[in-house]
């Protein structure tokens, strides 16, 4: 099984290294195929290893070799694959191989297609380096692999400033999670004296609840960049700026999930601390409820996906600081396939529209992209969560984890924004595809996407419909690692009301969504509408204001000290003192020079000064030695010691 | 042969030195590559040699000089020296064989090959005086190279590297004398060899003021803030090669000569000033990266971006576990590596277009994608990132520190985030972005010349991040003598208490397996 | 009849050597500055020969005829170089001769 374990992490590295071979080169499909392929192989040997653990193999368990050994320090590179990082790796493979698929039909113009295989390959490698690591700092290292090929690839498109920002936001708001990641590891390597993820975790019940507490609030600070949680909840929807397949796979489906992956993988440490739990289910609904605020008005059809996976990952987070940790981890995969799926579906549009992001001016679209309307529709559907689809059996779920651990607030909470996620979905699909056709206003003739990329997308579809269905065969496999608790509502009325209620509900969104957006009468807004006008409208059209805080009060003061540290403090202060004693120093020479006339005479005279100023100081030396106890006398009359 | 190969080391390149002035001009860079191999060579075969299982000193020579007062001709390598001293020969060397269009460059190979002597003689003393010596030579060479082959400001700035330099070493010289005084006092025979003050225990009032007679010597070196100010002017005005030996070796000097003296030297006052130098290198940290920040100049920026990270390695350093240390020394190594390689990036764009304002710059990545690519990597080894080999000695530094203190080590942590952010915006600027400069359209690519400096380096990045292994364990087993030897001298409670025993841990797991048996 | 003392001595050497110290600021003739020094040394050389047979040690005086020898040689070698000094310049004045200056 090790041989398997090693094919699914390594393929990705050889066609990552593979592809940035003709990295300079011009496009060559090779530089395609040959990583999908291997990603292919890597989806295969995770398979394997599925079947190994779900037919009650062992866990597979590896040592490659040591990273850092120093002290008491002991890092290995060690690969572990149980139920939870197998759930983990089948996410990643699947998706990740549709998308590279999916991208060689998307890139297929672009004149940097082979390197973006080459990054899209290494982020594959550095997420199956963070599920499989057996220690904190493997998960560090993959924590800051999937950072670096973010950047890379949101900042693919190098030439447009605003994704070069953008990939500079990501990467540094999640420089700032990283040092709580850092210190939370820190924390735990001085308190248990290992990163095992096994040892260090046996070892904690026995230390005490505020180290434990911090231990915990650090590691999930961590998860907060890469889950993009409130507050540093702004670089994904501007990570929106990188390639379509790129958002699908690292901004959708895998690396901003991986903060939850973090929570579930430590829960023997979160299960020790429930109020930080708490605080961490607290903050995933408000994270659900305001990301979905924001996606209701926006007009760029791809931020409202990435609000919608914000809103989601609340929901993950609820799920896994409630202790249902492998609710969440199930949300995380049955989101992964339907949150893919769409974006993949959006990228059809895009290029279809020719990059054109805003859904008001598509309109009608079913006509012309029939596959990708009826993939966009039922990934929409799953993601509401109508039965029989994967969203239903996963956020249903939680709805019902929060019920009964009788937590009501964020039970409402969640409620209330699984009605609007239904909306913004389908406002978002009714605004696509029904409706008049507004794209012919500006001349757009649109045509669906290659047969092969559509067939690549089907996997997704097929998941996103049936993945529900793997429920309880999930729940077995998992919960041999992580707390097995069944959620289910004691008395079967309420079950039924609250199923049936909330299915209701998001049943009437939808049609809610339908009827206003659905119509012939929508035309491109011009700033003008009442709507546009109002207050809430403009708050949450601006995402509350927050990016031009974080602007106005945090990058420009930042920029303005650090023009003045260097003008004024180091150059005028530190250096010029610097100088200043040097120039001392010197003008004390170019003063003292005039001294040296040259005339004789004058020199006799200071030589003549010299000797009398000597001598009266031999004189007074003397002096004092010998009255040395009268002046000690006189000094301690006037209180000196 | 082997029993003086450290005498070889250093005079090996002096003497070549002296040769080529007799080489013809257009013959003199295949010479001067020729003689740095060699040096290159027998630094490999020193390593190949160098048993990592010893902790303590090895190759040791010894000749007396002056036997009245103690001072004798000592040589020795540990496996804190012995890394430095390879990395000095090899940028020594690819330094020599990546030189360009450079005036004088006869002249230039010989001042490179003798600053070499110096710098190996430095990490390879086990006297005070002969450091001292070694020490000060060093700015000599130095001092040519800014002052002769430098920019528009070269006299200021190499006046002003060489009387600020100097002007420490002496205050440095003066505890030296001081130590010996007391060496002489205690035993009656007067020693400036390392070894043997390593066995005297001094007063803590005593080590309190040596320490801070070092520590001016050993600050103004490093840079450690608020004496770091020459450091930027040398490095813009200095020619490429200066900055790369500049930035990856003489400013280990200092973070070396740390380790050698102050730590083992005087524990309890190592112990008393954590605190103040920990905040000293915090500041040095964070103010350096936001200076970097706003700097126009390229080569600026990587300067003070040297300072900051020499903040990292002065906190390892003062964490005194073996963590931090280790750490530290190994970061001394990564931080020459990745400065020395981000100097020589700078050196290639401003030998095309002869500016390094980054105004200048923009949409390189279009024009230069094989320079952008390698820029990338040590960019990304240059802001921490796993498997490269910055961040191997910037974990082990802050994890080892943040046994001392949570609050200063989340507040070094800052670390990671400012120097993305300085980094990521330069790169921004100079890579990113449409070619708007003209001048910019159609600069050629890296040269061949220019990869063989570069490449043996990217390769050296990531090979150590992901395997440190071979450096770190012998640089371990020495560190583990150190911090040991500390304790063990150490005389005060706090600093018994601070500074780990190492011996007392391995006895315990020996009593708790026979209890278990 | 007050005895003579060393004190008196003592007196008079401070005398001429004030009187001497005077001249070596004051005079701007070289020549004058010879005489002003030798009575510098001189004042010196009475305070020996006072003080060492104040002592009864004898080595006072033998240091104040060193003193003379020396005086002698030196006022022989300054009056050569003045004589080369007015043969090239025609003067002697110390305002002069500022080579010196710094």
């Amino acid at each position: 099984m090790e041989l398997y374990l090693y094919i699914a992490l390594f393929s990705p590295l050889v066609g990552s290294l593979f592809a940035a071979l003709f990295a300079a080169s011009p496009k060559s499909l090779i530089a395609g195929v040959v990583p999908s392929l291997l990603l292919f192989t890597s989806f295969v040997a995770s398979t394997i290893l599925l079947v190994n653990i779900l037919s009650g193999g062992d866990i597979v368990h590896v040592e490659m070799m040591t990273w850092i050994a120093t002290g008491n320090l002991y890092i290995p590179f060690g690969f572990v694959v149980d139920q939870v990082s197998i759930t983990m790796m089948m996410v990643v493979t699947v998706v990740s191989t549709v998308v590279h698929v999916y991208s060689i039909g998307y890139m297929d113009h672009d004149k940097s297609f082979n390197r973006f295989f080459a990054w899209l390959s290494a982020f594959v490698f550095s997420m199956m380096i963070l599920v499989m690591s057996d220690n904190f700092a493997g998960l560090f290292i993959g924590w800051e692999g999937v950072g670096l090929c973010s950047w890379g690839l949101i900042g693919f498109w190098y030439h447009k400033e605003s994704a070069t920002w953008a990939a500079n936001e990501a990467f540094i708001m999640n420089r700032i999670a990283d040092l709580g990641m850092l210190i939370g590891i820190f924390l735990v390597y001085w308190n248990t004296g290992t990163l095992q993820y096994d040892e260090a975790f046996a070892v904690m019940p026995a230390l005490n609840s505020e180290i434990l507490t911090w231990m915990g609030i650090f590691l999930f600070v961590g998860a907060m960049g890469k889950s993009a949680q409130f507050p540093l909840h702004t670089w994904l929807a501007d990570a929106m700026e990188g390639p379509t397949p790129v958002s699908a796979l690292i901004h959708a489906a895998t690396m901003v999930t991986a903060g939850v992956y973090l929570v579930v993988r430590a829960n023997p440490l979160y299960d020790l601390i429930p109020h930080v739990g708490l605080f961490i289910a607290s903050l995933g609904a408000f994270v659900a409820l305001f990301a979905a605020s924001m996606a209701l008005v926006n007009r760029d059809m791809k931020r409202i996906i990435a609000y919608s996976t914000l809103s989601q990952l609340g929901y993950m987070f609820v799920a896994a600081g409630l202790g249902a940790y492998w609710v969440a981890l199930f949300h995380l995969m049955a989101h992964a396939f339907f949150k893919a799926l769409l974006f993949l579906g959006a990228g059809n549009v895009m290029h279809a529209m020719h990059d054109e992001l805003d859904p008001f001016k598509m309109g009608g679209l079913k006509k012309p992209l029939k596959w990708t309307f009826i993939m966009m529709t039922l990934a929409s559907v799953a993601l509401a969560g109508i039965y029989p689809f994967a969203g239903f059996f996963s956020k249903d779920l939680i709805l019902e984890v929060s019920l009964i651990e009788h937590h009501y607030i964020i039970y409402s909470v969640l409620l209330f924004t699984a009605g609007l996620t239904a909306f913004y979905s389908f406002r978002l699909v009714a605004l696509i595809f029904h409706g008049e056709e507004r794209y012919k206003l500006f001349g757009i003739d649109p045509h669906e996407a290659y047969k092969f990329v559509l067939i690549a997308m089907s996997p997704l579809l097929i998941l996103a419909i049936i993945a529900g269905s793997f429920k309880m065969t999930y729940f077995e496999m998992v919960t041999a690692v992580l707390p097995a608790t069944q959620y289910h509502v004691h008395s079967v009325v309420t079950y039924w009301i609250m199923t049936i209620g909330t299915q209701l509900f998001v049943l009437l969104a939808i049609a809610f969504a339908y009827k206003k957006y659905a119509n012939n009468r929508i035309t491109v807004p011009n700033g003008t509408s009442k709507m546009e006008n109002r207050l809430c409208y403009k708050i949450l059209s601006n995402q509350y204001y927050i990016p031009y805080v974080y602007e106005e009060y945090i990058s420009k003061p930042y920029r303005e000290l650090s023009e003045v540290f260097w003008k004024h403090v180091d150059m005028k202060v530190v250096d010029a003192s610097v100088d200043g004693i040097a120039n001392i120093i010197y003008s004390t020479g170019e003063k003292t020079r005039t001294m040296q006339s040259g005339n004789l005479s004058t020199m006799l005279k200071w030589m003549v000064a010299g000797t009398v100023a000597l001598l009266s100081l031999a004189v007074v030396f003397g002096l004092a030695v010998r009255y040395s106890d009268e002046i000690k006398l006189i000094f301690s009359g006037l209180g000196v010691q | 042969m082997l029993d003086h190969i450290l005498s070889i080391l250093i005079f090996f390149p002096a003497l070549a030195a002296v040769l080529g002035f007799a080489i013809q001009k257009d013959s003199i860079r295949a010479y001067g590559v020729a003689v740095a191999t060699v040096e290159f060579a027998l630094s490999l075969w020193l390593w190949f040699s160098f048993d990592s299982d010893v902790s303590g000193m090895q190759f040791m020579e010894q000749l007396p000089l002056v036997p009245a007062f103690g001072i004798n001709y000592i040589l020795g390598v540990d496996g804190i020296s012995l890394f430095i001293i390879i990395m000095a020969a090899f940028f020594t060397m690819i330094g020599i064989a990546s030189l360009t269009d450079t005036k004088d460059e006869k002249n230039m190979i010989i001042t490179l090959l003798f600053l070499q002597m110096t710098m190996v003689g430095v990490f390879v003393a086990l006297d005070a005086i002969v450091f001292y010596i070694f020490w000060e030579l060093s700015l000599v060479p130095m001092l040519y190279i800014i002052g002769a082959w430098g920019g528009p400001l070269r006299v200021y700035a190499s006046v002003k590297f060489f009387l600020y330099t100097f002007t420490g070493s002496l205050v440095m010289l003066v505890g030296m004398l001081f130590m010996a005084y007391f060496y002489f006092q205690a035993t009656g025979t007067w020693s400036f060899a390392i070894l043997d003050w390593y066995r005297l225990i001094l007063p803590e009032s005593f080590q309190l003021w040596l320490f801070v007679a070092f520590f001016i010597g050993f600050a103004i070196k490093v840079p450690m803030f608020p004496f770091h100010t020459w450091l930027p002017y040398a490095h813009g005005q200095a020619p490429t090669i200066g900055s790369v030996i500049l930035a990856a070796i003489l400013l280990k000097m200092g973070t070396y000569a740390f380790i050698r003296f102050s730590l083992p030297l005087f524990p309890d006052a190592s112990v008393f000033y954590m605190y103040p130098i920990a905040v000293l290198a915090i500041i040095m940290i964070i103010y350096t990266a936001m200076v970097a920040y706003a700097q126009k100049d390229i080569k600026q920026l990587v300067a003070y971006s040297s300072v900051s990270h020499m903040g990292v390695i002065i906190l390892g350093t003062f964490a005194l576990n073996v963590e931090g240390i280790s750490g530290s020394v190994f970061l001394m190594i990564a931080h020459g590596i990745v400065s020395g390689a981000l100097f020589l990036l700078v050196g290639v764009i401003y030998d095309r277009r002869h500016t390094k304002m980054m105004s200048e710059f923009g949409g390189l990545a279009h024009v230069m994608p094989r320079y952008a690519t390698i820029f990338a990597i040590m960019m990304m080894a240059a802001v921490g990132m796993p498997l490269m080999i910055n961040f191997v000695g910037e974990f082990l530094s802050l994890l080892g520190f943040y046994q001392q203190s949570h609050i200063l080590t989340l507040l070094a942590g800052i670390a990671i985030i400012v120097g993305a952010i300085y980094m990521l915006a330069a790169y921004k600027k100079m890579f990113f972005g449409i070619v708007t400069n003209e001048a910019n359209r159609n600069l050629p690519d890296v040269n061949k010349r220019e990869l063989v400096a570069l490449i043996p380096l990217v390769i050296i990045t990531i090979w150590l991040g992901v395997y440190p292994k071979p450096i770190l364990e012998p640089i371990n087993n020495s560190v583990e003598s150190i911090v040991q030897l500390m304790h063990d001298k150490s005389i005060t409670e706090e600093a018994k208490s601070r500074i780990p025993n190492l011996v007392k841990a391995i006895e315990i797991t020996r009593t708790s397996a026979q209890g278990a048996n | 009849m007050m005895e003579i003392g060393l004190n008196h001595y003592l007196v008079l050497s401070t005398i001429l050597f004030s009187i001497g110290l005077v001249g070596v600021i004051r005079r701007k003739n070289l020549l004058m500055l010879f005489f002003a020094t030798e009575i510098l040394l001189n004042s010196v050389n009475i305070s020996f020969a006072a003080i060492s047979h104040f002592y009864g040690d004898l080595t006072g005086q033998m240091f104040a005829f060193f003193v003379i020898a020396i005086a002698a040689s030196e006022v022989a070698v300054g009056l050569g170089l003045l004589i080369v000094w007015h043969k090239r310049h025609g003067n002697i004045d110390l305002e002069q001769m500022s080579t010196m200056r710094g």
